[in-house]
C-alpha cells in the first residue's frame, strides 16, 4: 500500500521503547496518585501551624520542623499505645492465620455433606458490614466480662477470618493429591497431614495471611475504640483522638507527624515479608 | 407514653436510641428510687469511669484527682456508638461528656440522665446560688430546655455569637473598627466583611470574616432568636424556616455563604476550623467567643491587634447573646458509682481543675465565684474582659429541641442548603425543603421519645 510505503512502520526496538515509555509514564502517574496523600501527610508533618494556614499554599515547608516528630512522640504515651497495638496485632494475626489455615484445609481437602453451602455462607459473611454487628458484639463481650481486655482479639483470632480461609482453601486445593495419599498410606491422620505436610509447604500464604491480618488489626479504629478504655487503647485510636489543644482544637501538624510514625511498623513488616506476601497472593490465584 | 421506671428495655426503645444515631440507652430505666449521694467526700477508693475527650481530662488531671479525692479515674474516649452500647448493656460510664446546648434536652427526654438537683442541694462546693445562668442549658422540664431539674453542668463557656477582629486588617483597608460595647447589625457585619476581603488571581489572601457558629442547629436557632422569633414551635416538635424571623436569619446566612467572604459548607476551611486561619493573619473577623482568647494570648503580636466584639443584632431585633455549646458532664441514671462520680463532678467543676480553667482564659467559668480568676493583667486581657463582662448582661438560653441531635440537624442542613449557597435555588425554596427534611426527623424523634 502506498501509505505503508510512505510511512513505514518503525522498527520493533523503537516500538518496544515507545510502549515502555507510555507504560512507565502511566505507572509513574498512578504511583504519584497513590503516594500523593502520603507525601502531603509528610509535608504537613514538617510545617508550623502558621505555615499550614498560609496563602498561597506552601507546598514545601520554608523551615523544616523535624522536632514535630519528637513533639508528637512526647505529647502522648506513644510507646505505650504502640505496645498495645503490637500486642493486639501479633496476637490476632498469629492466631487467625493458624485458625484460617486449619479451616481452609478442611474446606480444601475434606468431604462432608453441605460443605459447599457452608463455604458459601462463610464467604457471604464477608459482605456483612462491621457497623451492623458492632452493638451486638459489644453486648456479648460485656456479658462475658471481656470489655477493656484483649480477650476479644484472642477469640476473633481463634474464629478464623473468611477472606483468609478463602486464601488458604485456594492454596491447599492446588497441592497434589499424591502428597496426602502417600501420608495416609504411611498412617498419618488429617491433623498430622496438616501440620507436617501442608503447613510447611504454605509459607507464602502464611506470610501473606499474617501481613494482611496484622494490617487489619494495626489499622482498626472501631473495635479498640469500642472495647478498650483510653489507657489500654491502640495507636490508631490515640493518633485520631489525642492530638488536641487544651481547648479541644486539633494540632494538625503533630497529628500528621504521629500518623507518619504510625505507618512505619506496617512498612517494616511488609518489607520483611514482602517476598512471601507476593508469592502467597500469586499462588492462591488471587493475583 | 414514656416507659416506666423499672420496665425492661423494649425493642422500640432500643431502636429509638440507636437508630437516631445518638443517644443513650435503653438502659431499662432502673427506676430504683433515687438514691442520693451523701455529698462531699463520697466514693474514696473507688474508680470512676469518665467518657470524655482527650482535652477534658488529661493524664495529669487523673493523677491529681486521685491525690485530691482518693478516687481513681478510668478514661474512655467519647464515642456516641460506644455510649449507646454501654447504656444498652446496663453498664454505662459514671460521667459522660456532652454539649449542653444540644445534648441536654435530647438525653433528658429519653430519661437516661440522673436528676442532679438533690446533689446540688447538698453540695458545699457547687452551690446553686453560685451557678452561672449558662448552666441552665443543662436543665429540662420535659418540654423546654432551660427550665426544670438540672442534669449536668458546663465546664466553661463563651457567648458564641460574638466575634474577634484583627485591627491591622481593618487599618490596611481603612475600615473603621466596630463599636466596643454596642453591637453592629448583621447586615453591617456582612458589609464590613465584603470591604475587608482580599482576592488575587482567584485566591483569597484575606478572608473578610467567618460566621458559622458552633453547630448549624444552634447557629440557626440563635440567629432566629436575634431576629425576634423562634425556630421551633411551642413544644419543639417542628421547625419553621418560613416565619419572617427564621426566613430573615436563613437569608442572611445563605447570603454570607454566597458572598464567600469566609469559610462555609461550600468553602470549607482546610484547617477544619478558622482559628489557625485567624492566627495566620488571613482572617479579619472570626466568629468565636471569649474562649478563643486562650489561643490568641499565646501569640503576643496577635493579642495586641485582636479585639473581641459583641454579638451582632438584626435591625429591629432584640439583643441576644447565647452560648451555643456549654460543654460539660452528665451522670447516667444507671451509673454504677454515683457517690464517687458526684465527688469527681464537684472536684472537676468547683475545685482545682475549674480554677485552672478559669485562669487559663479558654472560657468563662461556670461558677460566678471563679470569675475573679479570669486573666486581666495584660492590657489586651483587660480590653477583652471589659467587652465580655458587658456582654454577659445579654446572655440568654436559646432552647433546642429534644427530638433531634445537633449532628443530625447539621447533616440534614448541609445536605440541603449548599444548593441555595451556590445560587441554584432560592432561599424560600430552601426554607421549604429544610422544613420538610427536618420536620420528618423531628417527627421520628418525637415518636421515639413517646
Amino acid at each position: 500500500m502506498t501509505a505503508t510505503s510512505l510511512n513505514p512502520e518503525p522498527p520493533v526496538r523503537v516500538r518496544i521503547r515507545t510502549h515502555r515509555l507510555v507504560l512507565y509514564t502511566v505507572l509513574v502517574v498512578v504511583t504519584g496518585l497513590f503516594l500523593g496523600p502520603f507525601g502531603w501527610l509528610v509535608l504537613t508533618a514538617l510545617k508550623t501551624p502558621a505555615e499550614l494556614a498560609s496563602a498561597p499554599v506552601h507546598w514545601v515547608p520554608a523551615h523544616i520542623q523535624w522536632h514535630n516528630f519528637a513533639d508528637a512522640f512526647d505529647l502522648i504515651d506513644f510507646l505505650g499505645y504502640a505496645r498495645n497495638s503490637l500486642i493486639i496485632a501479633f496476637l490476632y494475626a498469629g492466631l487467625v492465620t493458624l485458625s484460617s489455615a486449619w479451616v481452609g484445609y478442611g474446606f480444601a481437602r475434606l468431604s462432608a455433606p453441605g460443605k459447599k453451602t457452608l463455604f458459601g455462607i462463610l464467604i457471604g459473611s464477608m459482605m456483612l458490614p462491621q457497623m451492623i454487628t458492632l452493638l451486638p458484639t459489644y453486648l456479648i463481650f460485656a456479658k462475658l466480662g471481656m470489655v477493656d481486655t484483649y480477650w476479644p482479639w484472642v477469640l476473633w483470632g481463634l474464629s478464623s477470618a473468611p477472606y483468609l480461609v478463602f486464601l488458604f482453601r485456594q492454596f491447599f486445593a492446588g497441592l497434589p493429591r499424591e502428597l496426602e495419599e502417600a501420608a495416609i498410606v504411611d498412617g498419618c491422620g488429617y491433623g498430622t497431614i496438616f501440620w507436617r505436610i501442608f503447613l510447611p509447604q504454605s509459607w507464602p500464604v502464611l506470610s501473606a495471611s499474617f501481613v494482611i491480618a496484622f494490617t487489619w488489626t494495626w489499622g482498626d479504629y472501631i473495635a479498640p475504640q469500642l472495647l478498650l478504655s483510653t489507657d489500654k487503647s491502640t495507636l490508631a485510636v490515640a493518633v485520631m483522638t489525642t492530638y488536641v489543644s487544651s481547648a479541644g482544637t486539633p494540632i494538625t501538624n503533630l497529628q500528621a507527624a504521629a500518623s507518619v510514625m504510625y505507618v512505619v511498623p506496617i512498612l517494616l513488616i511488609f518489607l520483611v515479608a514482602q517476598r512471601g506476601f507476593v508469592a502467597g497472593m500469586s499462588t492462591t490465584g488471587l493475583k | 407514653m414514656r416507659p416506666h421506671a423499672g420496665a425492661p428495655m423494649s425493642r422500640r426503645r432500643f431502636l429509638s436510641l440507636s437508630a437516631a444515631g445518638a443517644a443513650g440507652g435503653a438502659a431499662a430505666l432502673s427506676g430504683c428510687a433515687m438514691q442520693v449521694s451523701s455529698g462531699v467526700g463520697g466514693g474514696s477508693g473507688e474508680t470512676v469511669t469518665m467518657m470524655v475527650k482527650a482535652d477534658d481530662i488529661t493524664p495529669d488531671l487523673v493523677q491529681q484527682a486521685l491525690k485530691d479525692t482518693g478516687i481513681a479515674i478510668k478514661r474512655v474516649d467519647f464515642d456516641i456508638t460506644k455510649l449507646i452500647a454501654m447504656l444498652t448493656s446496663g453498664n454505662p460510664p459514671d460521667l459522660v461528656r456532652g454539649v449542653g446546648a444540644v445534648d441536654a434536652a435530647y438525653f433528658a427526654a429519653r430519661e437516661v440522665m440522673e436528676d442532679l438537683d438533690p446533689y446540688f442541694a447538698r453540695s458545699q462546693v457547687l452551690r446553686r446560688d453560685d451557678l452561672d445562668p449558662v448552666n441552665d442549658l443543662w436543665r429540662f422540664d420535659g418540654t423546654t430546655q432551660g427550665k426544670g431539674p438540672r442534669y449536668g453542668m458546663a465546664k466553661d463557656f463563651s457567648q458564641d455569637s460574638m466575634y474577634w477582629y484583627n485591627t491591622s486588617a481593618f487599618d490596611k483597608q481603612g475600615v473603621s473598627y466596630p463599636a466596643e460595647l454596642e453591637p453592629t447589625t448583621y447586615e453591617e457585619w456582612l458589609d464590613t466583611a465584603q470591604r475587608l476581603v482580599q482576592r488575587s488571581k482567584g485566591q483569597t489572601s484575606l478572608f473578610g470574616g467567618t460566621y458559622n457558629g458552633l453547630l448549624k442547629a444552634t447557629l440557626m436557632s440563635t440567629l432566629t432568636a436575634s431576629a425576634g422569633g423562634s425556630l421551633f414551635n411551642d413544644d419543639f416538635s417542628r421547625v419553621d424556616f418560613t416565619t419572617p424571623e427564621a426566613r430573615k436569619a436563613l437569608g442572611w446566612y445563605i447570603e454570607y455563604c454566597r458572598l464567600k467572604v469566609g469559610a462555609s459548607p461550600i468553602l470549607p476551611d482546610p484547617n477544619g476550623w478558622d482559628g489557625p486561619t485567624y492566627q495566620a493573619g488571613r482572617l479579619a473577623m472570626c466568629n468565636s467567643g471569649y474562649w478563643m482568647g486562650g489561643m490568641i494570648a499565646t501569640d503576643p503580636k496577635l493579642a495586641e491587634v485582636s479585639r473581641l466584639a459583641p454579638t451582632p443584632v438584626f435591625e429591629g431585633g432584640p439583643r441576644v447573646s447565647a452560648c451555643q455549646a456549654g460543654t460539660g458532664l452528665w451522670m447516667p441514671k444507671k451509673a454504677p458509682h454515683k457517690d464517687a462520680a458526684w465527688r469527681i463532678f464537684e472536684w472537676y467543676f468547683g475545685e482545682a481543675p475549674a480554677k485552672a480553667r478559669a485562669s487559663g482564659g479558654w472560657g468563662i467559668p461556670t461558677l460566678k465565684s471563679l470569675r475573679p480568676l479570669m486573666p486581666a493583667k495584660a492590657e489586651h486581657q483587660k480590653r477583652v474582659l471589659k467587652v465580655q463582662e458587658n456582654e454577659l448582661k445579654h446572655f440568654s438560653v436559646v432552647a433546642f429541641s429534644p427530638y433531634t441531635t445537633g449532628d443530625s440537624f447539621e447533616a440534614l442542613f448541609n445536605q440541603v442548603a449548599p444548593a441555595a449557597m451556590k445560587g441554584e435555588i432560592s432561599v424560600d425554596t430552601l426554607a421549604g425543603r429544610l422544613n420538610s427534611v427536618l420536620n420528618e426527623q423531628l417527627k421520628r424523634g418525637k415518636e421515639q421519645v413517646g
